[in-house]
């Protein structure tokens, strides 16, 4: 199980600086550069930042932000998490992330995904009752693009293409393509139809509850004849020196922005039970580098994934606690889960 | 001309060639271009910028990605693009591309746009060639209101309507500098003066003082609109060697098969020594050691009232030395001298 991959995932949340109050969004952006930075510093494996539409998030095209971490960076591998292909093109996607791998010397990934949020569909125009007849065609799309061939395909959702040969390609042949699921069992076979990874969104619950998703999957990519690739999951978390701290600083920024947008989707606010149940057994990685270590390896463990991504920016958490957690995840709790998932330390 | 005088590079993510002639792959290429722009860093130069293209052989098609991790490997010199095919771009998305751009160079972005000369973008993004003009005229409509208001109520045939909509990440105030790049239509020229935009002449055949008219119609136009005066500057294609000859011979081997299948595509003159010869003499092709660019550089900027010009020194499967060679000598030799020359006229009026 040491081949476990390690990552760290951010939508760009605009944090506050020491006296409390926000940064710009062009310094929430360096700020998510530096923390790339130091995540491959101290070892972490991988980074994928999200795309999001909303005042509370800088990063908007993760993959300008990955080029811009590319340049910065040796070792650690660049994806998104995810861009929303329903409302993109699939033609510039690919475009984006192939020089995103060139200018990385191969380390972009892509996690395709239709998105939790939907500000994204007015914006670009595209009309929610097309939901999913626009992942299913635009991945259709994005599959043959995937082979570096000249690509004929047509559906209501795009204009045609005819023998349309797009470039850069890449120097392996393969640009990295992942496909990030929430809930949707539709969603899970049709990752496994196109023998692309998984990456599970696990925001909230029993990590285990998603055990039957990555059974489903197994299956489903056996009737279809494609391997099963190791699953990835992420969610979401903050690691402070003690667990006190740690919560101190989580909890009431991360209310907040869960407040806010529970309110659109018709949850009632976050009341603290709740919270601290999801941080004692459910899918909250909140609290010491140790405390966190332990829950991350036995979620590993129950799902037996072959990656997980921490969210580490949940809020306005203050830009130098959002460093120091970033270096606590690659100095001590992946090496940490690491020890426990090969029995060198007690789980 | 407002007083300093910028020079820049262009690359249109072109494929080299190394010393054994083996043709770099795209990755490689791509990489290469972040080399180019730390050199011309380097050696002084004020601007680099990558085109936008979607052809094999190059590899500039998604510009705000490549200039981000030019970002963050240099700290002084602009970024920006030559050109932006606004016409099948969507002003949200490049507004929140720029903006990602101008963040992480820490406010060096800009970018020119246009309607482009190559035409492969159309059909691979679903636009009609019919539509060219009023795709251009509504999305620089939008992308200019994006930039100068904070929430845009905005509607129009080429693109979904927005109510009310802020972007983020939200870019600096007034937005980032908006070039318009023009080949040649007056209609383009009166529509920069119009919104206030500074010109970009793009001029990569016949001689460039043919365009002096173009110049005084804009800055005519500018002050007919009540627009304060702007930048003018010229884009042509050149290189540069220690000496005349090893330019004119090294361009002409890399240049006459290019030309030879353009102008096949697109109907223009054939490549001919006889044309070539016309081009160094007194056309566009800014080709030849460091004292005759710089002369050529300097005859324009009088002429034309310039206040940038950008050589564009990539061509397919140019040698990748070559190319460094240009760039070395356009900031060390080239620059120097154009402001030498140009100071002097100043001092001479």
């Amino acid at each position: 199980m040491s081949d476990v991959v390690f990552g760290l995932d951010t939508f760009g949340d605009v944090p506050e600086d020491d006296a409390g109050k926000l940064v710009s969004y062009a310094q929430a952006i360096r700020q998510v550069v530096d923390e790339a930075v130091l995540a491959d510093q101290v070892g972490v494996d991988a980074i994928a930042l999200g795309e999001h539409h909303r005042p509370e998030y800088a990063v908007s095209t993760p993959e300008t932000v990955l080029a811009a971490i590319a340049a910065r960076t040796e070792r650690i591998r660049l994806g998104s998490g995810v861009t929303v292909l329903s409302s993109d093109d699939p033609v510039r996607v690919f475009q984006r992330f192939a020089t995103v791998d060139a200018l990385s010397n191969g380390r972009a990934e892509v996690i395709l995904g239709r998105g939790s949020f939907t500000e994204s569909f007015p914006l670009f125009g595209y009309s929610l009752r097309d939901y999913d007849v626009l992942f299913e065609e635009k991945i259709e799309l994005f599959a043959k693009l995937l082979e570096e061939k000249p690509v004929t395909w047509s559906g209501t959702m795009r204009a045609p293409l005819e023998d349309a040969d797009v470039f850069p390609k890449t120097e392996s042949g393969h640009l990295t393509t992942w496909v990030g699921v929430g809930g949707s069992p539709q969603s899970v076979i049709r990752a496994a139809h196109y023998g692309l990874p998984l990456m599970l969104a696990i925001i909230g619950g029993a990590p285990e509850r998603f055990a039957p998703y990555i059974d489903l999957y197994k299956q489903a990519a056996e009737a279809a004849g494609t391997v099963a690739h190791p699953v990835g999951m992420h969610s979401p978390g903050f690691i402070a020196d003690t667990d006190e701290e740690a919560l101190e600083l989580f909890y009431p920024r991360f209310k907040v922005i869960r407040d806010r947008i529970g309110a659109l989707r018709g949850w009632g606010p976050l009341r603290r039970e709740e919270f601290d149940a999801e941080v004692s057994h459910g899918s909250m990685y909140v609290g010491s580098a140790e405390t966190v270590a332990r829950r991350i390896a036995s979620s590993v463990e129950k799902l037996g994934v072959g990656r997980f991504d921490l969210i580490y920016t949940s809020g306005t958490m203050p830009a130098s606690a959002r460093m120091k957690a970033v270096e606590l995840y690659g100095t001590e709790v992946v090496p940490m889960v690491r020890d426990i998932l090969a029995g060198r330390a007690a789980a | 001309m407002t007083g300093t005088f910028e020079l820049g590079l262009n690359s249109f993510g072109e494929v080299a060639t190394d010393a054994t002639g083996r043709v770099l792959s795209d990755a490689e290429t791509v990489r290469l271009l972040v080399e180019e722009a730390k050199l011309a860093e380097s050696v002084g130069l004020d601007v680099f910028s990558v085109g936008e293209h979607y052809r094999e052989g190059h590899n500039d098609s998604a510009s705000p990605v490549l200039l981000a991790a030019i970002a963050t490997a240099t700290e002084r010199i602009k970024l920006g693009t030559s050109v932006t095919v606004l016409s099948t771009n969507d002003p949200v998305r490049l507004y929140h591309e720029f903006s990602t751009l101008d963040a992480v160079s820490n406010g060096r972005a800009q970018l020119i746009l246009g309607r482009a000369s190559a035409t492969e973008s159309f059909p691979l993004f679903g636009y009609n060639l019919a539509d060219y003009e009023q795709l251009f005229e509504e999305k620089l409509d939008l992308f200019m209101r994006l930039q100068r208001e904070e929430s845009v109520t905005w509607s129009g045939s080429v693109r979904a309507p927005l109510t009310e909509q802020a972007l983020h990440p939200r870019m600096r105030e007034g937005g980032i500098p908006t070039w318009i790049g023009v080949g040649g239509s007056p209609e383009s020229v009166v529509r920069a003066a119009r919104y206030g935009l500074p010109l970009m002449l793009a001029i990569i055949g016949g001689q460039p003082q043919r365009f002096a008219g173009h110049v005084e119609l804009y800055k005519r136009a500018l002050e007919q609109f009540g627009n304060p005066a702007q930048p003018v500057g010229q884009h042509s294609l050149g290189l540069i060697a220690d000496t005349d000859e090893e330019a004119r011979e090294t361009w002409w081997r890399y240049w006459e098969p290019v030309v030879r299948q353009i102008s096949a595509e697109r109907g223009f003159y054939a490549p001919s020594r006889e044309r070539f010869d016309m081009e160094l003499e007194g056309g566009a092709l800014f080709v030849g050691s460091p004292e005759t660019v710089a002369n050529k550089i300097a005859l324009v900027a009088r002429d034309l009232q310039l206040d940038r010009f950008d050589l564009k020194y990539d061509i397919m499967h140019l040698p990748r030395e070559a190319r460094a060679r240009t760039i070395e000598l356009l900031g060390s030799e080239v620059a120097p001298r154009v402001q030498e020359l140009l100071a002097k006229e100043a001092a001479n009026v």
